[in-house]
């Protein structure tokens, strides 16, 4: 008879919190890493073929979905490097009160951007 | 398994639209999951127009207002409306939380209530928590000592006690394990937030004997480290517990030893 009760309403009903919107987001940006990492392998690798083989990929990163791609990544890093600061706090015990979790989730957030803006400057070297 | 949409039969449908007859000016429209077992149909979404006017504050006074003037057939759990026993458990505007503590003027807009997350129901706004119970049985929530002497008290100092604090108010009224994502897509063998909450009140009671066992039994992959620290659980909890840091402590005591 159980099977036949339907089943409530979750994801579609419940409201989305910082630490929540945090966390799918650490999920994702590891997912995204991972997958960067390994390009990042190949366009070293296309180094050891030789120049033509480089040039491609170098046109390919200097065009506008190349740049779009290389900031994304950058983001996704920062991302990843403020949330998992986070999480090593909490691993120590620390910032479990709700202000605080709400305090350091925003801090990731806009963090991430203005880490990714310096990190993206220092690659224009105009510090 | 994560599954983001709900099974056929769980899929909402539009319900009845409950008009107010008071003639009052100040109007309130509350949307409510309603799901019949004795019907073979989905569950639906009715809507009621209700007379502010004469209604008191919190969420659950409106229940009872709908239930007893405009639709007996409501069906939710209420007990002691103090937000003690934890039976009016369920989500309302889109947050776990007991009826009977939430005002509605907290809410802006129409206030949507709904049954407790990712649950059988079993009628109306009452979901089917058996699950969990069994849970909270599988974590021996009782002191376990075994050379206390019976004629003497088993003393326990100032402390130790308020180790305690924040653990033993818990009532158990699942707002936080079924506000979990964790919960939702593990939650046949993930203990959740609630579980867990009370294996560490066990675990930290200076009285009890079995600490280093109910350690060991709780130190598993799935039972315990399916909390990825979302902390929907301590945003909703409505007694102001924290599963999240409970859970943590209990995470911490096992890599440190």
């Amino acid at each position: 008879m159980k099977d036949n009760n339907p089943l409530s309403p979750h994801i579609q009903i419940y409201n989305w919190h910082i630490s929540s919107l945090v966390s799918i987001s650490h999920r994702i940006t590891g997912v995204i890493n991972i997958i960067a990492v390994i390009l990042i392998f190949f366009w070293i690798a296309s180094l050891f073929l030789g120049t033509d083989n480089y040039k491609v990929v170098f046109s390919f990163l200097n065009s506008y979905l190349g740049k779009f791609l290389m900031i994304g990544i950058t983001w996704s890093f920062s991302f990843q490097i403020l949330s998992e600061v986070r999480h090593w706090f909490w691993d120590m015990g620390y910032g479990f009160e709700l202000k605080t979790s709400r305090i350091s989730g925003l801090f990731v957030i806009f963090g991430s951007f203005l880490l990714s803006i310096v990190i993206y400057l220092f690659g224009r070297n105009i510090f | 398994m994560v599954q983001i949409n709900l099974p056929q039969n769980s899929k909402i449908q539009k319900g009845e639209y409950y008009k107010d007859k008071t003639g009052s000016k100040n109007i309130r429209k509350v949307n409510i999951y309603r799901w019949d077992p004795s019907t073979k149909e989905n569950p639906r979404i009715d809507t009621y127009e209700v007379d502010m006017d004469n209604c008191p504050s919190k969420v659950l006074d409106i229940l009872n207002k709908i239930k007893n003037e405009i639709d007996p057939s409501l069906a939710y759990r209420r007990s002691c409306s103090h937000g003690v026993c934890g039976s009016c458990a369920m989500n309302m505007d889109g947050k776990n939380g007991l009826a009977c503590t939430k005002s509605h003027s907290e809410i802006k807009g129409d206030i949507n209530i709904y049954p407790l997350p990712h649950l059988k129901v079993l009628k109306d706004l009452i979901g089917d928590l058996s699950i969990l119970y069994k849970q909270y049985e599988s974590i021996e929530p009782w002191l376990k000592t075994s050379n206390i002497k019976e004629d003497k008290e088993n003393i326990q100092s100032r402390p130790d006690r308020a180790k305690l604090d924040g653990l033993y108010e818990c009532i158990m009224c699942a707002c936080c394990s079924t506000s979990c994502p964790s919960y939702w897509w593990n939650g046949d063998k993930y203990l959740g937030p609630a579980v867990l909450l009370q294996a560490y009140r066990w675990i930290m009671d200076s009285r009890d004997q079995d600490r280093k066992e109910r350690l060991k039994k709780v130190a598993d992959e799935l039972k315990l480290y399916r909390c990825h620290t979302i902390m929907n659980c301590t945003n909703a909890c409505p007694k102001g517990l924290n599963p999240a840091k409970a859970i943590a402590s209990i995470k911490k005591m096992l890599a440190t030893g």
